[in-house]
């Protein structure tokens, strides 16, 4: 609501007050940025703490997308290039074009691999940002992976294929930025097929945009599969039901030997095709906790 | 549930006395506690930093034996002090099912990638993985590199929740003056607690204890109750050595495909034979 108000007044200013006043007024409501709050253990270090979540549905795909199973229509979060769409190379675009097609059983979250950097971050589940004075790590609830960012004192790893990547990391300010490397080829960034190599190269900055809201962006360079850098930017939002948590995220293999996520709440869901529970303790009424 | 309550606090009692038991000077001698532990603004120790299993336990001992002998179990090899092996008394109907579980060591859910489970996830194989603790006013966060296994334990008294049943249960901690106690419940019953087929069912019940003795020393005691399954608490206790600071966490990945299981001895179900 309030928003609207403001951009009422703002139109308002804009019609009565002469095009240069209105121009200086805007320009220095953009210049003053977002205090987040510090740590108290240091008063200095930018509080990133809590739980975060992505709203939107970048995770089915990060370009513009009609609906599709359930799935609403969305635009893209790549905001450069100014047309939203990765600037592949045409043999590279051939492959995502296959990707997508065989999206149903190739994608590979479908077989619990961790998500990779960004694909983590736009994810339909939460995750935690853990902080303390020098120590910076993200809990992602989706097949419970984690990343520890280290200071960028050190080089990257240059011979590992890792699924969530090296990440080394600075302050900017009040904005961390991320360099991550040594991420394995065989990552989407998205359920559409999107894809790199071992080449790729991410920055990532989060910044503090309100009390409740990082902006995220990643810029993502890999001279195999593009013929230049692109970005994308979405917000993370503060996760504010209360007692809310990072719930386990396990992956179990059907009958059929499909990988699938079980959830902790659901106690038969737990049961099928399992041999390593005691049948005794199955049969038992669930303990009144 | 009733049984269920009177074993936890039984366990709360034996791992109470445990503790004073190990404050006395047998631990130190030749590793003489360093530094005093740091401490948080808030005043509690803090235990953040890498650390790793220092040799000792019973799993590392195990794996690390090429045929399968669980050298801590015999009360030979391993390192000097090591301590002693728990001691698992199981109910009658419990003892069939973990010899069923000895002839099939493949069945072992961590070596299909699940989640070890409380307290294996502390007692992976010594100084093989290590576990990154990040600690604030709120929680202690224990990121494993081993299955890439996450527990953000929280510190405000907050309570188990209803109807969650997980892998590595659910934990809450709380500080008993510099000691880090976790109650951990709602254990979904599948784990075992090593790969000899030593196993708990959903009514697994534990209570870790993490002491630092000095500032590059974790003492880890862990009581595991489960009534029907074994008829007294297990005991467990083993130290965590702080990684050098050029040394990090790297990353472990579990697939399908795993390949751990060809590793098992014919005796534990796998395809290799033991080794005479």
């Amino acid at each position: 609501m309030s928003v609207t108000y403001l951009s009422f007044r703002r139109l308002a200013a804009l019609l009565t007050a002469t095009a240069v006043f209105a121009g200086a007024w805007l320009s220095v409501e953009a210049a003053t940025p977002f205090l987040p709050a510090r740590l108290k253990e240091d008063g200095k270090t930018p509080d990133f703490r809590g739980l975060w979540q992505a709203r939107g549905t970048a995770y089915v795909n990060i370009e513009g997308h009609s609906a599709e199973n359930g799935v609403r229509a969305s635009a893209s979060i790549i905001v450069d290039p100014p047309d939203g769409k990765i600037p592949y190379k045409a043999d590279a675009l051939a492959r995502r074009q296959e990707n997508y097609r065989a999206r149903m059983t190739s994608d590979p979250s479908r077989k619990c691999y961790q998500a990779g950097v960004p694909r983590a971050t736009y994810l339909s589940t939460p995750l935690q940002i853990l902080q303390s004075p020098g120590n910076f790590a993200i809990v992602y609830q989706d097949n419970h992976a984690f990343r520890v960012f280290h200071p960028n004192n050190r080089p990257h790893f240059d011979s590992a294929d890792w699924w969530m990547g090296d990440t080394r990391y600075h302050w900017d300010g009040d904005v961390l930025v991320a360099d991550v490397a040594a991420l394995t080829d065989e990552l989407w960034f998205d359920a559409a097929g999107n894809f790199h190599s071992t080449e790729v190269h991410v920055v990532e900055r989060y910044r503090m945009t309100g009390a409740d809201t990082i902006e995220y962006e990643a810029t993502v360079d890999d001279p195999l599969v593009y013929s230049r850098p692109w970005t994308l930017r979405t917000v993370l939002e503060r996760v504010k039901q209360r007692g809310a948590r990072i719930i386990e995220d396990e992956c179990l293999e059907d009958a059929n030997g499909v990988r699938r996520h079980v959830s902790p709440f659901d106690r038969a869901n737990l049961l099928k095709s399992d041999y390593s529970r005691w049948k005794t303790g199955a049969s038992a009424e669930p303990a009144s906790r | 549930m009733k049984p269920l309550r009177t074993a936890s606090l039984c366990a709360l009692l034996v791992s109470t006395v445990a503790g004073t038991a190990l404050a006395q000077p047998t631990q130190t001698g030749p590793n003489s506690p360093g530094p005093a532990p740091a401490r948080l603004a808030d005043g509690h120790p803090d235990l953040q930093g890498l650390w790793i299993k220092s040799a000792g336990g019973f799993q590392g001992l195990f794996i690390g034996s090429l045929d399968g002998t669980n050298f801590a179990a015999a009360g030979r090899g391993g390192a000097r002090g090591a301590p002693p092996a728990p001691q698992y008394e199981y109910t009658p109907e419990a003892a069939a099912a973990r010899q069923d579980r000895q002839r099939r060591g493949y069945e072992d859910p961590e070596a299909r990638c699940h989640l070890p489970g409380v307290p294996r996830s502390l007692d992976q194989p010594g100084g093989l993985y290590p576990v990154q603790i990040i600690q604030d006013e709120n929680y202690v966060a224990l990121l494993h590199e081993a299955m890439h296994d996450v527990r953000i334990i929280p510190t405000d008294n907050s309570r188990h929740p209803h109807n969650y049943w997980a892998w590595d249960g659910d934990s809450r901690g709380r500080w008993e003056g510099d000691t880090f106690v976790v109650d951990v419940a709602n254990f979904n019953g599948r784990t075992w607690l090593d790969m000899a087929g030593n196993f708990v069912d959903d009514n697994e019940h534990v209570v870790e204890r993490y002491t630092l003795l000095d500032r590059d020393t974790i003492l880890y005691q862990a009581t595991v109750t489960d009534p029907t399954v074994f008829v007294k608490p297990i005991e467990m206790r083993f130290t965590l050595k702080r990684v050098p600071p050029e040394q990090q966490i790297l990353e472990y990945s579990c697939l399908e495909g795993e390949r751990s299981l060809q590793h098992y001895t014919s005796e534990d179900g796998g395809t290799k034979s033991r080794a005479k």
